[in-house]
């Protein structure tokens, strides 16, 4: 929901606070410029408003969005997305993403696809792509290539297990610097991650033990302070020993 | 575009499925765990169960109704599903899903045909007027094996639930009276055994078993067999779904692990309703306001003040609390624990003592009238999380999947471990149970 407003503005006073869906932040009337708004705000009249629970968050110099942590997951544009393919239609593959509805991925939106030259994805397949288009009245739509074209590590994943979990983890995942739980891990086990901001979490290891215990690591660090990703990241390695 | 069930990505079969062949599941069980049980009573006695992810809340209502004609001196237990579409996207609102029928069958059964609830101590007045048993159930979150979760939930809450007291009186003797339950102590149902359901999946081709499948698993399976056991290893109810075929040495198999987890579910399922007694026992000690102050404090309050702080009454000098009819008052020293700890065991065990020694009566006052199991599992999250690993999360509450677990990891010691009937009787009782539903009375609706 990129709902850009050519009206001056003031930084709001309510950033970095937890708000509530319907508080309204930010008055346009009082505002100096160009606005961009993320996910969970809406423009309401002369009002910038709430859509979900969360803290609201700024960057200079006028971005303005939400940070929350749900079960279900919400669509916004260029947030990266792990997705279930669930049908293939002429020219697009539909898309679970686990938001309200499925999203749709045209065959040409990947690394050099041609008309002659689609990738071949069967139903269930998994794949890590980006949200290109997310609006509330229509699907939202996805893209497996960064802005330049590039594959640049989306596409579909083999092998492995997806984790389901909250999109506050997810975003903790995907933050930097690197979230305690991957540093402890990433020390002494090798693995692959890919991290959807849907909430889901694709782990790929040689070993299944491995791949296990790294899911189990990453779901159990949700509440757990850095010191103690780190305890539970070594209790778990030496158990598994 | 409409959303339909959950979906699930190839990925995730095949990886659930080989770590399967190599003994492993997804949440780091083995394949004969039960996840982390929970028991949580609320005061007004409903029941929330948690098993892993899978959250249940059943609660218990009762009211006078007139008797069907047929059975004039027989109460009646209707139980009622609802899944709610935050439990889980795929549930739809409004009219009962498949599953949601199908649960409230599996556990009708297991309940009803069991005759596990007396319906007959129901009747109040013969012809005039019964209770009416109403069992809801509510999924508060799926996370796999609604079954297990949702039969422990309704067992729970009907083992807490009480009704009034009700007499005959009136002039003829013929009017209902029902006492409040300031007046006398409100009544147990009577229960004669726990039927618990135990649900298997069967992934693969048939030859993967798991036990208290996760979601993820109940995505993947190929089959699903729930049995209802007690703890004396007779079999109340057999409900298998799905395709995949199972062979009769692997249904005798199911049976003696079924009959093995229910005694350690059944035990577990004792021990926390007993805690939840005490609880509530305690919690008809009457409070002064001073108390809470004084607790909070820290201090410790002398028997003198105390025994000025608190309302007495009359019965206080014959009663017991596991005796008494009226609404007691108990009083003598309290000791007030230390901020931010309550001494759940000590508490409950000096409790029983006073209740024995009516001479010298010493409670501990608990300031905070949270819930023992509540407590229990809070600090066991905490350990947990020292601990660091999901799957050991049990060994540290009483409810411990170790325990459920450790017993039947070896099927081979199964059928030393229990105490279960012939495989002969078992044998002949789910055969009954077969023809029943060939004949179309145990029905997948």
């Amino acid at each position: 929901m990129d709902v850009e407003s050519s009206v001056p503005g003031a930084v709001s006073p309510f950033v970095n606070r937890i708000m509530a869906p319907g508080d309204v932040v930010l008055d346009l009337t009082k505002a100096s410029n160009v606005l961009r708004l993320g996910s969970g705000l809406r423009q309401d009249g002369d009002n910038i408003a709430m859509t979900k629970v969360g803290r609201l968050q700024f960057k200079k110099p006028n971005k303005y969005w939400v940070e929350g942590s749900q079960k279900r997951y919400i669509p916004n544009t260029e947030d990266v997305v792990l997705g279930i393919v669930v049908d293939r239609r002429f020219e697009m593959f539909v898309v679970d993403i686990g938001g309200p509805t499925y999203a749709s991925l045209p065959m040409l939106a990947f690394e050099g696809a041609t008309r002659r030259n689609t990738p071949n994805l069967q139903v269930g397949a998994a794949l890590y792509a980006r949200v290109v288009k997310a609006h509330r009245d229509i699907d939202p739509e996805l893209c497996c290539t960064d802005a330049s074209g590039k594959a640049a590590g989306f596409g579909p994943l083999n092998g492995g297990y997806i984790l389901e979990c909250s999109t506050g983890l997810a975003r903790v995942l995907l933050s930097k610097p690197t979230s305690p739980v991957l540093e402890a891990l990433g020390k002494s086990l090798s693995f692959e991650i890919a991290v959807g901001m849907n909430g889901r979490v694709w782990v790929n290891a040689a070993t299944t033990a491995t791949t296990i215990l790294v899911s189990n690591a990453i779901l159990n660090s949700e509440f757990l302070t850095a010191a103690q990703q780190h305890i539970m990241v070594q209790k778990l390695l030496q158990k598994s020993q | 575009m409409a959303m339909g069930a959950m979906r699930m990505s190839i990925n995730e079969k095949q990886f659930i499925e080989a770590a399967l062949r190599e003994n492993q599941r997804i949440d780091g069980r083995t394949p004969f765990d039960f996840r982390r049980l929970v028991i949580k009573f609320s005061k007004d006695d409903s029941a929330e169960v948690q098993l892993g992810q899978t959250r249940v809340l059943a609660v218990v209502s009762a009211q006078l109704v007139q008797p069907y004609p047929d059975r004039p001196n027989e109460g009646t237990l209707a139980i009622f599903t609802e899944f709610s579409p935050m439990a889980d996207p795929g549930f739809e609102p409004g009219r009962p899903g498949e599953m949601a029928v199908e649960l409230g069958r599996i556990i009708d059964r297991g309940l009803r045909e069991s005759k596990a609830v007396d319906t007959e101590s129901l009747c109040v007045l013969a012809g005039r007027s019964v209770w009416a048993i109403r069992l809801d159930i509510h999924i508060l979150d799926n996370g796999g094996n609604l079954i297990d979760a949702a039969n422990l939930a309704a067992l729970a809450a009907l083992l807490s639930f009480r009704r009034p007291e009700c007499t005959l009186g009136g002039p003829d003797g013929q009017d209902i009276i029902v006492h409040p339950p300031e007046v006398r102590e409100p009544l147990a149902l009577s229960i004669h055994h726990l039927p618990i359901a135990v649900t298997f999946a069967f992934l693969g081709d048939g030859d993967l078993l798991v036990l208290d499948p996760s979601l993820k698993e109940e995505l993947v399976m190929g089959g699903r067999l729930t049995i209802t056991v007690n703890i004396h290893g007779e079999v109340c109810g057999v409900q298998k779904g799905g395709g995949v075929g199972v062979s009769a040495s692997e249904l005798m198999r199911c049976l003696r692990l079924a009959s093995t987890k229910a005694a350690v579910l059944t035990e577990t399922l004792k021990k926390v309703v007993e805690v939840h007694e005490t609880e509530r026992a305690q919690r008809k000690i009457r409070r002064h306001h001073n108390f809470t102050a004084l607790s909070h404090a820290g201090a410790i309050v002398d028997s003198g003040v105390t025994e000025r702080e608190v309302e007495m009454d009359d019965a206080i000098e014959n009663t017991t609390v596991t005796e008494s009819k009226e609404d007691t008052v108990m009083l003598g020293t309290v000791k007030v624990l230390e901020e931010g700890e309550i001494r759940h065991e000590d508490g409950a065990s000096n409790f029983k003592q006073n209740a024995e020694d009516d001479e010298q009566e010493r409670v501990e006052v608990h300031k905070d009238e949270k819930p023992i199991v509540a407590l229990l599992t809070e600090q066991n999250i905490e350990a947990m999380e020292e601990e660091g690993s999901r799957g050991d999360l049990g060994n540290l509450i009483s409810v411990t999947a170790e325990t459920l677990s450790g017993a039947a990891a070896d099927p081979s010691q199964v059928t030393e471990a229990v105490p279960i009937d012939t495989p002969l009787n078992l044998l002949a009782a789910v055969k009954k149970k077969v023809k029943n539903r060939k004949k179309g009375a145990v029905v997948k609706d």
